[in-house]
Parts: structure tokens; sequence; C-alpha cells
């Protein structure tokens, strides 16, 4: 009996998505349009921005609830100030998706793939989503500092692809020699409980609690004189530390 | 210069440039996925062996080939034979 359920809400949660997708990012491209006729560039990227957050919100927060559900604490005392650097681990495809709890204009830094997804992809690269493997470094810094410079959060997952054992990868140091050059603060993301949400290679959600902890700042005046490869790992322990809390405990 | 030397200088380049701690500096490890250096670092690592043992290697096409620290310290001593020729 549990397991139909779980397939029930994984077909109910499919046949959302996909209705959603062919109602809503019509919508949204004709939106764009209209936004790219009337509006200043920046309004536009601002507005544009916002719509893809709450697209991200509705497919991580209601389409797949009651099967799964989401626990998002932050401790950094809300702040809401930015523009920050996020730094998260990544175990899931559904990563990208809780980025929509954060109350900032932001983007992503990703892989090629994401700009491969029809439509999704030509969105995001709309919305100034970064694909850093096909940069060189002198064009991310220049867009990252630029993005940083009109007050737009940039969130990263610098382990570059998904764990498929619960450990946190190596970091590649690049998000972080920009943190080093325009001194902002860098706030790590700790997720835990996505790991089946989907697992790799398989569409078929788990049911499972999704928990996000948005930790304290690391500011520049904390890492001012680090080298970047001591940055990324100073960074990386604290996410190791505070995943293995989560995992261990009910927190 | 010695195989000594240049396992000794090359891991002074680590700790000293990385802070990683000796324990790691195996010749087995992989300076990827056990010392955790990518690219970028890989640039960094570069500059600090061309001043640390006073040669040019930015250039040179064999150190894409490098994986582990065993393999740093054979080019090393390589390069340095090649130039005392």
């Amino acid at each position: 009996m549990r397991i139909l359920r779980i397939v029930y809400l994984n077909i109910s949660f499919y046949v959302l998505t996909t209705t959603f997708l062919l109602t809503c990012l019509p919508a949204l491209g004709s939106l764009m349009i209209i936004f790219a006729l009337i509006l200043p560039k920046r309004m536009m990227m601002r507005r544009l921005r916002r719509a893809i957050s709450w697209f991200g919100a509705v497919v991580i927060r209601i389409f797949p609830w009651p099967l799964v559900r989401l626990s998002y604490k932050d401790f950094s005392g809300n702040d809401t100030r930015g523009p920050y650097l996020f730094v998260c681990n990544h175990r899931s495809a559904s990563d990208p998706f809780l980025m929509s709890v954060l109350p900032y204009e932001g983007i992503q830094v990703v892989n090629i793939w994401p700009f491969r997804l029809p439509i999704l992809g030509v969105i995001a690269k709309s919305a100034g989503y970064l694909s850093v493997r096909e940069l060189p470094f002198e064009a991310f810094l220049a867009k990252t500092s630029k993005l940083l410079k009109d007050g737009v959060s940039i969130a990263v997952f610098p382990e570059g692809t998904r764990s498929r054992d619960k450990q946190v990868g190596q970091f590649h140091s690049a998000i972080f020699r920009v943190a080093l050059e325009t001194k902002m603060p860098i706030v790590p993301l700790c997720i835990t409980g996505n790991e089946f949400i989907p697992p790799v290679g398989s569409p078929y959600l788990r049911p499972g609690l999704i928990k996000l902890h948005r930790l304290e700042a690391i500011t520049w005046g904390e890492y001012r004189g680090f080298s970047p490869f001591k940055l990324k790992n100073y960074v990386r322990d604290i996410i190791i530390k505070e995943a293995a809390l989560m995992d261990k405990k009910n927190v | 210069m010695t195989e000594q030397d240049a396992i000794r200088m090359t891991n002074e380049v680590f700790i000293d440039s990385f802070e990683i701690p000796k324990d790691k500096l195996a010749p087995q490890a992989n300076i990827f996925n056990d010392l955790g250096l990518d690219s970028l670092d890989i640039v960094d690592l570069v500059v600090a062996l061309q001043k640390k043992f006073g040669i040019m290697i930015r250039s040179d096409e064999r150190v894409r080939n490098i994986r582990t620290l065993g393999d740093i310290y054979q080019f090393i001593l390589v390069i340095k034979k090649e130039l005392e020729k």
C-alpha cells in the first residue's frame, strides 16, 4: 500500500511538473519578450530571476509534497543584505531548485549540461547563469564581479558533480578566487536528505525530508590573507562538519 | 640534485604554498583526488615549483601528464638533468 502511494505521488509530481512546464514556460518566454521591449535590461533581469526562483519553489516545495518535504534553517540571523557567494554541497539534481529559498536576486554557476536543456537552458542563459566550464577564468571573474557589483548573489556547487556516497568531494577553486578578488562574504549552505530525491540515474523520487542549513557568512575579515586553496578547503571543512551533523542527528 | 632533494623541496612547496600536512605527501598521492588541487591550483603550483627550483616549466607539455606527487618528483629530476646537459 505504501509503495502504491509513493508511485501515485511520483506520477502526480511528474504530471503536475510537466503541465506546469508546458503552460508556464511559454508564458515566461512571452513575458521575457515583453519585458525586453518595455523594461530596462537590469529590471528585466531582476524579474526574470525572480520568476525562475518562483518556478523552483513550486517544483521543489509544492508539487512533490507530501512525498518530499523541505526544512530550511537560517543560522545567519535572517541576514538579508547581500549579495553573497553561496557555496553548497551537491548530492542531487534537486539541489539547484533549493536555491529558491534564498531571499535574494541570484544566479547559479552550472555545468555545461543544464544549458543544453531545451527551453530551460535558454532561460537560464538569458538570466545570466554561468557555465563555468565554457568560460576561461578571466572571463568568469569579470562576469561574476560585475554581477556582484550589481547586487546579484551567486550560488555555486564547487564539487562540480553530484556526490554518490554522501562524501563532500574536492572543491574547485574558481569561486574562491572570485571571493578573494571581490572580498564578498561567502555563505556555506549544507544540503542533506535529498540523495534519493531523485537517486542518480533514476527519475523515481523516494520519500524524504530535505534539510537545508544556511550557515553564518564568512566575511573578508575572516578569510583575508588566505590562499585560494586554503579558502576552498576552509569552506569545505565547514560544510563537511555541518553535513555530518545533519546526517547524524535530526537537526 | 639527488632524488631526496627533489622530494624534500617539492614537499616544501606543497607545505608552504598549499598548507598540506606532511603526512599526506606520499608519492602515490593523486594531486587532484587526494590532495585536492584543481586546474587553477596547478597554475599556482607551477609558479611555486619554478620559483623553488629555478626552472621554467609553464609551457612544458609534460606537465599535463602529471597525476601523482611521484610524477612531480620524477619530472623535476628529468628537468634538472636536462638543464645540466
